[in-house]
């Protein structure tokens, strides 16, 4: 292994060794459950991008988060599967719905595909209030269990009883979900898939089944969200359609502008940044939505790629102001 | 009960229209996705609410002065949060989202989050078709009857009108034409703003007004457009009334739930098998 | 090979052979229609009447991607490239039949994906050299000049194996030089054995380059020969009478 790839490695690895072990350190329930948040924040801003890579907006990660959420918690209740079955499941389901759901979603372009996972969001939180049966209804699902313990006897005793233990199934979440999105979009169908962005009808006339790579980020994006929804259900404990409605959607579609939609790493910060306000704006609530709005602001006048840009924006502009400096000293 | 329920849907219907073709106005000539079209609404009911209860007006001058308040509001936020993004579907969402989050604030900032009652303009009911139908209600149809024709009057037979529908079919044409389209966007923009302030005006003084209205709204303002076909005024008033009694009709008798989810679901097909609409032409 | 195509509003009762190995113009006044008869070969417009018929397979109303795989491949009037992607790597993206890598492989970049990608990349870089933009190898293909981004437009369905290459304006906005450039290219393409298909609004270029002439005009096909017998055709010189300065 040469000296860059160990590099890399370790860029890697140190960050994770620290994640690793902050709860030995920090015991405060109100500060993991933040960086949890955090956690599961950034796997919604993230799968987001991931279908954006291939040029479409959708604002239905509410809906899928929901179902995956529901998915976990009947599973678990009705039919006594263990979480850990239960999860994969969840995200199946809401990767299937997606599936089912693109194919006929992709044939509209730029905003009216938004419009329809829109739409589809709505549907889903009403059919949640709807078929109580099912769901609870508007008062939702409470009671719903801790994930099954995970006991290796010397090794690992996590009993899902104190935060510590969700922070590292949360972070274990996050880290298997960006590995798998990192993979596939530096592989060929993530270049697929920014081909599709920068020109659909290039790309079908190439040989690339438009459509079929649509769907297929399309439903990836969304199995993420579902696993998120299980992870969700089972951290609260309770879930409501209300938690779903598309004020969800849209912060999280904020979170990945915010943070930077062109790279990998953009969501990954938007979402650390913005989970943070609502926590720092605690004094005044109300006005949170103001600060949200202002940074929205900001980017979109002046800071497009978002806060990943800035360095190279910073940087750009340090060298134009040190070349003048140069050209009017020389 | 039928009749009831009729009667109720053609109200609803109504107000969609209003919406709906502020709606369409906006995004056929300013050209953006009006998000925040549904806050526009919202704060229209907040503005009759402030001149009727505090400021003790008639009901139909404080709604006056909401159409004409909310109008100006909507020319200034259209030149600086609508106008730069034309083109720029990205940061047309982001910026109307922002509006969105700042408008709505705005109103829970000022007038809190409880639930704020227009007073009727004029009490007490009236038999129409074996159906009894409060005042409130047969004045929210007929004043979105006479805004509507009013509307279509200033389309055909202005000036400014016709130059509206040139920049909503081509604008680089119209441009050519020698059409100042920034100003056609600023009337269009004041209109669907007016148009809107008017329904939140018209249906806040028969259901509850919380700064949180506006995203109902929105929604079947989209809903009637899709259905009615995109920058379509007959589609518009069509879907509008379709989607108003579908909706006067499930409620009662199934759930509101039921009704909306009819609705979106009949508009997720429209998209997708008649995506321009019942009355569209793309 | 023969293709047979008749009918539709836009494009009236038109119907035409393209044989292989031939290179073909379609020519005609601006709004005649030419794009349109490539939208529908290549499945981006539905005839409302007629056929398209490939290699004895009738192609009507496939989808575009599937055309493609069939063997025929169209540039864009308009320059349609991947703006983001550097000229190297909008060549490697339109590889994509080529690549063949599938799901997993891709997702586990296992050694056999790697391989395949290494192929992928050799191929590349042949095209590339072949059409001349070595030099520009890393540069995005946003900031390429005008005449560069056609001849990437033609380096990109060159990627795709196109047995039946529909050309189209490859020549518009070049100066003379870009011009002689492109036309040597676009004859090194058609000695390689690919069928061409060419509108061209520069009547010269398209003159010299192809074997035969087709004439279009208000969607209908009115004169049909060698470039000579075009040339002198009464009927297309009117059709061209007030956009003078292109007869020949």
């Amino acid at each position: 292994m040469n000296k860059r790839r160990l590099l890399k490695a370790l860029s890697y690895t140190v960050p994770i060794v620290i994640l690793l072990i902050v709860p030995l350190y920090i015991k405060q329930p109100y500060v993991l459950h933040v960086l949890i948040m955090m956690g599961v924040n950034i796997v919604l801003a993230s799968s987001l991008r991931f279908i954006a890579t291939s040029g479409q907006f959708s604002l239905g990660h509410a809906g899928m988060v929901s179902i995956g959420a529901y998915t976990s918690a009947l599973l678990v209740m009705r039919l006594g599967l263990s979480f850990w079955g239960a999860l994969p499941l969840a995200g199946l389901a809401a990767m299937g719905i997606a599936f089912l759901a693109g194919y006929p979603f992709v044939r509209l372009k730029g905003i009216y595909f938004t419009m329809v996972t829109l739409f589809f969001t709505e549907v889903i939180k009403l059919t949640g209030e709807e078929w109580r049966g099912l769901t609870g209804g508007v008062a939702g699902i409470i009671a719903i269990p801790r994930p099954n313990a995970i006991i290796v006897p010397g090794l690992l005793n996590l009993g899902f009883t104190s935060k510590a233990d969700f922070y590292y199934l949360a972070l274990t979440l996050v880290v298997v979900t960006l590995v798998l999105l990192y993979a596939i979009e530096s592989s060929r169908i993530g270049m697929t898939f920014l081909s599709i962005k920068q020109s659909e009808p290039l790309s079908e006339s190439v040989g690339v089944n438009t459509s079929r790579f649509r769907v297929l980020a399309f439903s990836i994006g969304c199995f993420f969200a579902g696993l998120d929804g299980a992870f969700y259900s089972h951290y609260l404990s309770a879930v409501a359609p209300a938690s779903f409605g598309f004020l969800l959607s849209i912060y999280v579609f904020i979170y990945m502008v915010v943070g930077g939609m062109q790279k990998f790493s953009g969501p990954i910060v938007g979402a650390i940044l913005l989970t943070l306000v609502p926590e720092l704006s605690r004094g005044a609530k109300e006005y949170e939505p103001f600060t949200f709005a202002g940074i929205l602001l900001l980017v979109i006048f002046f800071l497009r790629g978002g806060v990943v840009s800035l360095p190279e924006r910073l940087s750009k502009i340090i060298k134009k102001e040190v070349w003048l400096r140069l050209k009017s000293a020389g | 009960m039928l009749a009831q329920n009729l009667l109720n849907g053609l109200m609803a219907g109504w107000i969609y229209i209003l919406v709906a073709l502020g709606l369409t106005l906006v995004l056929s000539i300013v050209g953006i996705v009006q998000l925040a079209h549904g806050e526009i609404y919202m704060v229209g009911a907040y503005i009759v609410y402030y001149f009727c209860v505090s400021a003790g007006l008639n009901f139909f001058l404080s709604l006056l002065i909401s159409i004409l308040c909310v109008g100006f509001l909507g020319v200034i936020l259209e030149k600086f949060f609508l106008r730069p993004f034309r083109d720029d579907v990205e940061g047309a969402i982001i910026s109307t989202i922002a509006l969105i989050l700042i408008l709505q604030t705005a109103i829970v900032a000022i007038a809190g989050v409880s639930y704020k009652d227009i007073p009727s303009p004029i009490q007490g009911v009236v038999k129409v078709f074996g159906a009894v139908l409060s005042w409130e209600r047969l004045i929210t149809i007929l004043v979105s009857i006479v805004l509507v024709s009013a509307l279509l009057i200033f389309i055909t037979k202005t000036k400014i009108g016709q130059a509206m529908v040139a920049v909503s079919e081509d604008r680089v044409a119209a441009a050519l034409q020698g059409i100042n389209v920034n100003r056609v966007s600023s009337v269009a923009m004041f209109l669907g703003c007016a148009l809107a302030a008017a329904a939140g005006g018209l249906t806040g003084a028969i259901f509850d007004v919380t700064p949180f209205i506006g995203g109902f709204a929105l929604m079947k303002g989209i809903e009637v457009i899709i259905l009615g076909g995109l920058g379509s005024i007959p589609g518009a008033i069509i879907g509008g009334l379709i989607l108003g009694f579908i909706d006067g009709l499930v409620t009662p008798l199934l759930s509101v739930q039921l009704a909306g989810i009819i609705g979106l679901v009949v508009i997720i097909l429209i998209l997708l098998f008649r995506p321009q609409g019942l009355l569209g032409h793309e | 090979m023969t293709k047979n195509f008749g009918g539709l509003a836009a494009v009236t009762e038109l119907d035409f052979n393209v044989s292989e190995g031939e290179m073909v113009g379609l020519i005609g006044p601006n709004g005649a229609g030419k794009t349109t008869v490539f939208n529908l070969i290549t499945g981006f417009l539905r005839p409302t009447r007629g056929k398209v018929l490939f290699k004895g397979k009738d192609v009507t109303n496939r989808k575009t991607h599937f055309i493609t795989k069939t063997g025929i491949v169209r540039t864009f009037q308009a320059t349609t490239l991947f703006s983001d992607f550097s000229v190297l790597k909008n060549i490697i993206a339109a590889c994509y039949l080529k690549s063949r890598v599938n799901f997993w492989e891709a997702l586990l970049h296992t050694p056999g994906s790697h391989k395949k990608e290494e192929t992928v990349l050799a191929r590349a870089f042949k095209i590339m050299h072949f059409v001349g933009l070595d030099a520009f190898k890393d540069q995005s293909a946003r900031s390429l000049p005008h005449g560069h981004r056609r001849i990437l437009g033609i380096a990109i369905s060159m990627a795709a194996d196109p047995q039946l290459l529909l050309l189209d304006e490859p020549l518009s906005g070049m100066n003379a030089e870009e011009v002689d450039r492109a036309v040597a290219l676009i004859r090194k393409v058609w000695e390689r054995g690919t069928t061409v298909l060419l509108i061209e609004h520069n009547m010269r270029a398209a003159m010299n380059l192809c074997q035969r002439i087709i004439v279009l005009e208000m969607g209908r096909k009115i004169a049909e020969g060698t470039p000579e017998e075009v040339k002198t055709n009464k009927r297309v010189i009117q059709a061209y009478l007030g956009t003078g300065k292109h007869a020949a």
